[in-house]
């Protein structure tokens, strides 16, 4: 080789990228052997050889340098082909340096000798082709140790910095520190370095799901390859993590990073051995909970691949739960009687028997009034739950006895108790404000929106309320001959948790921007439905906008704008539906301004359920307002307005922002499009 | 496949005046079927299964209550109620419905007495005596005591028993259901327990053993209904039970045939299950009150079998279920 260096460089420029040259000079004609695939699959094999070469020599006492072979494969990983040059590279030179311990050397060397800025994408690319930390650590030797850009790849790159890597390749990474006595502090101030970023409280808020997953998974991973003296030793940055970093995770609105929190807290505390206090939770397990605890324990052992070039080494899927051998079929139910007994029983065909109920003790009430009655001052459970059954059909059924009793009747329900644990109570509580709602609707909603500002209610009731003029307001809204049983957002048998009308919200929202695109229809297969007034428009100011009367006053026990942005989500969310049930009606215009004004001070809120309930608001504005008043009114905002969204839509840390950002924008447009050119656009 | 709707009773005796305790039919006779019921009154009627009216209405038990009726070789009925007696009356055309005899039991309990003929000379009673706990057996007409049955362990009150005379072996067998839930089967000519079941939690409130099938079933105030079988060693083995929705059963049939199985509910419902696996066939409502009694005809043509139910509404259904082959 010519010592001089231009000329290594033009050498190494032309080797890495001869696929590019001819690529660009034959274009359409180029041979296969110059396609990237085959090319550098030769030039793995070329590499190979040479360090074959290079062994052979040095065992016959003969020095050789690898440079410029270390300069080859950087850039050639630098230039993209890191996996086609490592699927040929990696098992091969697994395969060398299992055997032969001059292989690992030349292998280290190598790849020590490769340019820092070019190690990174060796490092990564040679990380995803290997299948265990054995084989790394064979590979590479210690490399970390020895190379500061190694090692800060390694170390700190791979674990906080990025987050997109699959769980086998965390596996490898601290696993190939952990191998070694002498990479084992390395490993140590990994874990101090994840623990520090899992409980710092701004990353908390401030990061997306995914990475903060990713960190849990590195942490627990770290947690579990530490053997128990080193983790005396981290004893006090353990405590500190778990105390701390819980305390933000279980702030978080977000349902994902409760459970991560509860998952890492409980299993830092069973590793840090003190035998009373240990912290356990109660939470439902889905996939995420069950990865991070299947990332604790110890991997299967994969079978190192055969030096085969043509095998892809690409890491083979886990093992994973072996597929039981299907249990043998139990025995089909044995009688107890022998089989002559079974056909003269089988002759005696079964009647009817569906008309059979349990026998109630007492019968539901047929007045209104018993139902009050029975509601307010029973003391025995079945009555009153009898009482709560009826109370929606008696409601929608005597109109004007209803409308006597309606605001009384709001009011024992809404302090009622489930004092007797009836299963059903929320939703038959539920079905019951909403018929009052429904058939009374102004003094009801007066009522209802007054109560949500007072003082005194727990955060319950006050979300419950939303929730029931939301509900009203649908209802009214639906014309009446598709009426079917009416849906509620809480189901029969009741979850713990607030119901969220996101996802309902989300379905609309898409269905509208659909709608409005064209189609070429078959034709009605059903004649369409018969018009009926609107019997929420009437009444739609009455529900919405006392809602936006006293956001800002905080009062000693209800502090909307400070710490119960809890209810500030579901409200936020609430006007939106709201003003989208509004559609043509005369109000619409008001209610739109009055909506824009509310939330454009609560645009940039820490919680992200808030600018979610923002976000959908906007949407709701622009779907539901004339396009005419909104143009009117957005007309000085309209830039800021779309760099907001636009801005959201890009950065924001929430998915669902993001994703209703650009369905605002979407929106936005097209009235604006529609606005200024009304003959184009229908 | 959509199931049938229930059958309607095919009519509806009226005029008892007062709840149903028991009935009993005797259908199998040239003259017109007839229906007995005894009422808390202390009345019994004599229904006309043809005409549907009460042929003769018997009063002896001075008003109290008649808690079984049952009739002795065609000729006798007899009459059980809570004035500690058992009458017998003969039921000729001529004689009007006066007592002939009566035995003084003395017990103030519900037990309802069993009866076993065995010939047309001779039959066993089986009856509750004094002592809430014993077991009497007596030989009518003779009024002989057979022998006395009295548990060992604290069982509590006998709340219902049956007799009746296996195939094989010698002596009749008894089983009886008691306070404490537990059922327990005797040896009537050696007067000692053969073997016991614990069947239920609560009293055991009636039961029915099919001899046929060795095979008996018991229900008490809560909502199961447990059959049990006899094994060759004479030894009580826990079969099948079914749960029901309501609690409580006054009292449990197996149809002569071996084929349904009636239970008279508390919750004004007659149930009817196959025999075979409790295998749940009808509800039938028609009764506006608890249920008290029922009971099935032993009318010599399986086609026209009937059933009836006494209910504490007074009235008394006649059904016709499951009688086609």
């Amino acid at each position: 080789m010519a010592d001089s260096l231009q000329v290594r460089e033009v050498l190494l420029g032309r080797l890495v990228g001869l696929p590019s040259l001819t690529a660009n000079k034959l274009q359409t004609k180029t041979p296969p052997a110059f396609m990237p695939q085959q090319y550098c699959t030769h030039l793995a094999n070329t590499i190979l050889s040479v360090l074959e070469k290079t062994c052979k020599a040095l065992r016959g006492g003969q020095d050789c340098s690898l440079g410029f072979v270390g300069q080859v494969l950087g850039k050639a990983c630098a230039q993209g082909h890191t996996a086609l040059v490592f699927r040929t590279l990696a098992p091969r030179l697994s395969a060398h340096t299992l055997s032969d311990a001059l292989w690992r050397r030349v292998s280290a060397k190598l790849l020590e000798n490769i340019p820092d800025r070019w190690m990174e994408a060796v490092v990564t690319g040679l990380v995803q082709a290997v299948n265990g930390p054995e084989t790394l650590s064979r590979i590479i030797g210690n490399i970390v140790l020895k190379n500061p850009k190694a090692r800060f790849v390694i170390t700190h790159k791979f674990l906080l910095l990025q987050y997109h890597h699959k769980d086998c390749v965390l596996r490898t990474l601290l696993g190939y520190l952990a191998q070694d006595d002498e990479r084992r502090p390395l490993l140590a101030q990994a874990l101090r370095a994840l623990c520090q970023a899992w409980s710092n409280s701004s990353a908390v808020k401030h990061t997306t799901v995914e990475q903060q997953l990713y960190v849990s998974k590195a942490l627990l991973l770290s947690l579990s390859l530490l053997r128990p003296p080193e983790i005396e030793q981290q004893q006090e940055v353990l405590r500190q993590c778990m105390l701390s970093g819980m305390q933000c995770h279980l702030d978080s609105t977000v349902l994902r990073v409760r459970r991560i929190g509860m998952v890492v807290g409980e299993s830092i505390s069973q590793h840090m051995d003190t035998a009373t206090a240990r912290l356990s939770f109660q939470y439902e397990h889905d996939d995420e909970t069950r990865d991070l605890l299947e990332i604790m324990k110890p991997a299967e052992i994969k079978p190192e691949p055969s030096p085969e070039p043509e095998i892809d080494v690409r890491s083979s899927p886990e093992p994973g739960v072996d597929m039981r051998s299907s249990s043998p079929p139990h025995p089909s139910n044995a009688a107890a009687q022998p089989d002559s007994d079974l056909d003269s029983d089988d002759e005696l065909t079964p009647y009817d028997m569906s008309a059979d109920e349990v026998q109630q003790k007492c019968s539901p009430p047929r007045y209104l009034r018993d139902c009050l009655d029975g509601l307010l001052t029973s003391e025995d459970p079945e009555r009153v739950s009898a009482c709560l059954q009826a109370a929606d059909g008696l409601v929608r059924r005597h109109i004007s006895t209803t409308k006597e009793v309606s605001v009384e009747f709001s009011k024992v329900l809404l302090h009622m108790e489930d004092k007797y644990s009836n299963p059903n109570f929320l939703f038959h509580r539920q079905r019951a404000m909403v018929a009052l709602a429904v058939t009374d609707p102004i003094p009801v909603s007066e009522y209802l929106t007054t109560e949500f500002y007072s003082l005194n209610y727990n955060l319950r009731q006050r979300l419950d309320m939303l929730e029931v003029i939301a509900l009203a307001a649908q209802e009214l809204s639906r014309p009446v001959s598709s009426k079917s049983v009416a849906t509620s957002a809480v189901s029969l048998v009741t979850p713990l948790e607030p119901s969220n009308d996101l996802k309902h919200w989300r379905q609309v929202v898409e269905e509208r921007i659909k709608s409005k695109t064209r189609r070429f229809c078959k034709g009605p297969s059903q004649p369409p439905p018969k018009a009926t007034p609107n019997l929420y428009a009437p009444v739609a100011g009455y529900f919405f906008f006392p809602l936006l009367k006293s956001y800002d006053r905080p009062q000693v026990t209800f502090d909307l704008m400070g710490s119960d942005h809890l209810v500030l989500a579901q409200l936020l969310s609430t006007l939106g539906l709201l003003m989208h049930l509004a559609i043509h009606a005369p109000v619409a215009t008001q209610m739109g301004k009055a909506l824009l004004d509310f939330v454009w001070a609560l645009r940039f809120h820490f919680d992200q359920s808030v600018r979610r309930g923002v976000l959908m608001c906007v949407c709701a504005v622009f779907l539901a307002m004339p396009s005419q008043s909104l143009l009117q009114e957005l007309s000085e905002d309209l830039i800021d307005t779309r760099a907001w969204l636009a801005d959201v839509a890009e950065t924001d840390v929430d998915a669902d922002c993001r994703n209703l950002a650009v369905q605002c924008l979407v929106l936005q447009e097209r009235s604006l499009k529609k606005e200024l050119n009304p003959e184009t656009h229908k | 496949m959509m199931a049938r709707p229930p059958p309607d009773p095919q009519y509806i005796l009226r005029g008892v005046g007062a709840a149903v305790n028991t009935l009993y039919f005797s259908c199998n006779r040239p003259d017109p079927p007839l229906l007995f019921s005894g009422s808390t009154k202390g009345a019994v009627h004599i229904w006309n299964l043809n005409t549907r009216r009460p042929e003769k209405v018997l009063e002896g038990h001075g008003g109290s209550s008649v808690i079984w009726v049952n009739t002795l070789s065609r000729e006798t009925v007899l009459s059980q109620g809570r004035d500690m007696r058992v009458c017998l009356w003969p039921l000729s055309e001529g004689r009007g419905g006066e007592v002939c005899d009566s035995l003084y039991t003395g017990s103030v309990g519900f037990c309802q007495c069993s009866l076993l003929s065995r010939g047309p000379s001779s039959s066993l009673l089986a009856y509750a005596s004094e002592q809430m706990e014993e077991v009497k057996v007596m030989e009518l007409p003779s009024n002989v005591p057979v022998c006395s049955l009295k548990p060992d362990k604290k069982l509590g009150m006998v709340m219902c028993l049956k007799i009746w005379q296996p195939d094989a072996g010698e002596g009749p067998l008894l089983v009886a259901g008691y306070e404490d839930g537990s059922v327990l089967l005797w040896d009537v000519t050696q007067g000692r327990p053969l073997s016991s079941l614990s069947a239920h939690p609560e009293p055991v409130m009636c039961l029915d053993f099919d001899p046929g099938r060795q095979r008996g079933v018991s229900g008490s105030a809560e909502n199961t209904i447990r059959s049990w079988a006899l094994d060759g060693q004479q030894n009580l083995q826990q079969q099948e039970s079914v749960e029901l929705l309501n609690p409580g059963i006054s009292q449990l049939q197996v149809r002569g045939d071996g084929k349904i199985l009636a239970a008279a509910g508390w919750d004004h419902r007659i149930r009817v299950f196959g025999w075979k696996r409790l295998k749940p066939l009808a509800v039938l409502k028609c009764h506006t009150d608890m249920m008290l009694s029922v009971t099935f005809s032993d009318h010599a043509d399986p086609t026209k079998r009937l059933m009836a139910a006494g209910s504490k509404d007074q009235r008394i259904s006649i059904w016709s279920i499951y009688n086609q082959n």
